[in-house]
């Protein structure tokens, strides 16, 4: 093959992509759509349930306080600290609950696994930046807030190329 | 008073009317932190000192001191783009040591995450390439069409690039419904989208003649230097761990090992493109060949532990062939982990190909190694 055969082949091929639709996210006016409603963990089975690990959630009425997500976490991240809670729950008789600092936390769920007590899940909230350290830093009570996640976006593929419709 | 004995490129050298010396990095030489002293004559390179270590992490000490379990998120972090190949033998090892028996669905599934994985590494290294020869469209298409592939691991694993998925005794969750479907849509389309970079990347002769005859490595100084992967089989060495000791279910797929004989830095670049054509039949025949359901994990006891025992795991990764030996000494922690990465071993060979080479030919040529800094350091 010549070479200027060559160049203007590279060049069709570069010339045909004005015809195909452009496959980008425009994050923050569209959002991706996840599968499920994030990682979770049947501890009768042992497997998991496919979804994003995302920021987790803690269900205070399932919590014993058995600190067995603060001992996993130990040997990855050191981002799960035991609090005190005020509220009473029969379960947890000494009444402490994690707390997780995403400064620290790698999304791993390997907490997840280890909670026999279905008390820790994982959500599809990701978006969790804030502008200082303790910011980061999510108490039992934030950890109870079921977040708000509107997404919708999922890849599409048409004879026009894929799309993020 | 004697002179302290410094690292190579730091000591003050005589200065040459003809040689220079050029530290090329740590700062941004590619991909991570990692310097290259060349010294060049004009043009000309005459000698070169590949001086890796800038990102040492401490893995493998860090692996004494976590139980099997927990050791799965940091044993990733070596490529993170690769994250999958990179625990795969870790956890075939620590499931012989533990005398755990995956099931066949988990195993079918780990290829097909693996092979995903696979894919994405090596388009990620290709648009690093295409912008090191100043081709700035082979850096859009590639990171534009890895994101098929990243949505697919994203519904598998949950995470985008740490996926912290296999684990020893299988996977960590099953599939999702519909996945297959999906799977099978966006691969495809991947597939053809891979095949239109022929046109403007592989067949271009503008590329052709920039990275033919450069940086080439015999096949003799191939297998003398130990080197594994996309450049052993770029220089004419049919060798794939996948194919030579099948691990999981390799052994019942139908795949091929591309090999190319000319050993330059355009055959480098080629063999990773086209084992990415490969593996997406792997993935297809092994979607097709999976059990439907069934376990796929093996439930663990808290705390396993192995008896005094070792063991050394290969697999063929992204870059090469990766081996993890593992020592046992019935505690819950392993004794040793040491991990034997490939993007060492291609290093090695980098001086052997730049000597005579132009300037202009050494990020290419570097690139080409399949080299990921962060790995070769652990
Ligand atoms: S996801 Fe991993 S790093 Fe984060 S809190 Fe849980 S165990 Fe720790
Ligand atoms: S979240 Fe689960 S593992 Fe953690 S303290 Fe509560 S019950 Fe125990």
């Amino acid at each position: 093959m010549g070479t200027a055969t060559g160049i203007i082949k590279a060049l069709n091929s570069g010339i045909k992509h004005l015809a195909l639709k452009r496959f980008t996210l425009r994050y923050p006016e569209e959002k991706l759509k996840f599968v499920g409603d994030g990682y979770q963990f049947d501890p009768t089975t042992g497997v998991g349930i496919a979804g994003l690990k995302g920021r987790h959630m803690l269900f205070h009425d399932h919590c014993t306080g058995c600190q067995l997500c603060s001992i996993a976490c130990e040997g990855v991240a050191e981002a799960i600290g035991m609090v005190k809670v005020p509220n009473e729950w029969k379960q947890n008789k000494k009444s402490i609950m994690p707390q997780i600092d995403y400064g620290k936390c790698v999304f791993c769920g390997l907490c997840v696994d280890a909670c026999p007590f279905y008390a820790l899940y994982m959500t599809n909230d990701y978006e969790l930046s804030s502008f200082s350290k303790e910011g980061l830093i999510y108490t039992p009570a934030q950890l109870q807030v079921k977040p708000f996640v509107a997404q919708d976006s999922e890849i599409q593929i048409s004879a026009r190329g894929a799309t993020h419709g | 008073m004697s002179t302290p004995i410094l690292p190579p490129g730091l000591a003050i050298q005589k200065a040459d009317e003809r040689i220079m010396t050029l530290n090329v990095g740590p700062q941004h030489p590619g991909s991570g932190h990692m310097r290259i002293i060349v010294q060049i004559d004009g043009d000309y390179i005459v000698a070169c000192d590949p001086d890796p270590g800038y990102v040492h992490r401490g893995e493998e000490k860090m692996a004494e001191y976590r139980n099997y379990v927990l050791n799965v998120p940091h044993l990733e972090r070596p490529v993170i783009h690769d994250s999958c190949n990179v625990l795969y033998p870790y956890v075939l090892g620590v499931e012989e040591l533990l005398g755990l028996e995956v099931t066949e669905r988990a195993k079918y599934i780990r290829v097909i995450a693996a092979e995903l994985n696979r894919c994405v590494y090596t388009m990620y290294w290709l648009a690093i390439y295409g912008i090191f020869l100043g081709h700035s469209t082979m850096f859009m298409w590639p990171a534009g069409d890895r994101e098929l592939l990243i949505d697919l691991l994203e519904k598998m694993t949950g995470a985008r690039v740490t996926h912290s998925y296999f684990i020893p005794g299988g996977i960590r969750n099953d599939l999702p419904a519909n996945f297959e479907d999906v799977c099978l849509r966006q691969v495809n389309y991947f597939e053809k989208r891979i095949k239109e970079y022929a046109d403007v990347f592989y067949e271009n002769p503008i590329l052709i003649s920039r990275t033919e005859k450069t940086g080439v490595l015999t096949r003799e100084n191939a297998i003398r230097l130990g080197t594994t992967g996309s450049v052993l089989r770029a220089s004419g060495v049919d060798y794939d761990v996948r194919k030579k000791e099948p691990y999981d279910v390799y052994d019942e797929l139908d795949f091929e090992t591309n090999v190319m004989k000319s050993g330059d830095s355009y055959a480098r670049s080629r063999i990773p493109w086209l084992d990415m054509m490969e593996s997406c039949r792997i993935i297809r025949d092994a979607l097709q060949k999976m059990p439907k359901s069934g376990s796929v994990r093996v439930k663990l006891k808290p705390n396993p532990k192995g008896g005094f025992d070792s063991v050394y795991k290969r697999v063929e990764s992204g870059r090469g062939a990766l081996g993890c030996y593992i020592v046992s000494d019935k505690k819950p922690e392993p004794y040793r982990v040491k991990l034997s990465v490939p993007s060492f071993r291609n290093l090695i060979a980098l001086p052997h190909l730049l000597i005579g080479e132009k300037l202009g030919n050494m990020p290419s040529t570097y690139w080409s190694l399949n080299y990921w800094p962060v790995e070769a350091d652990r």
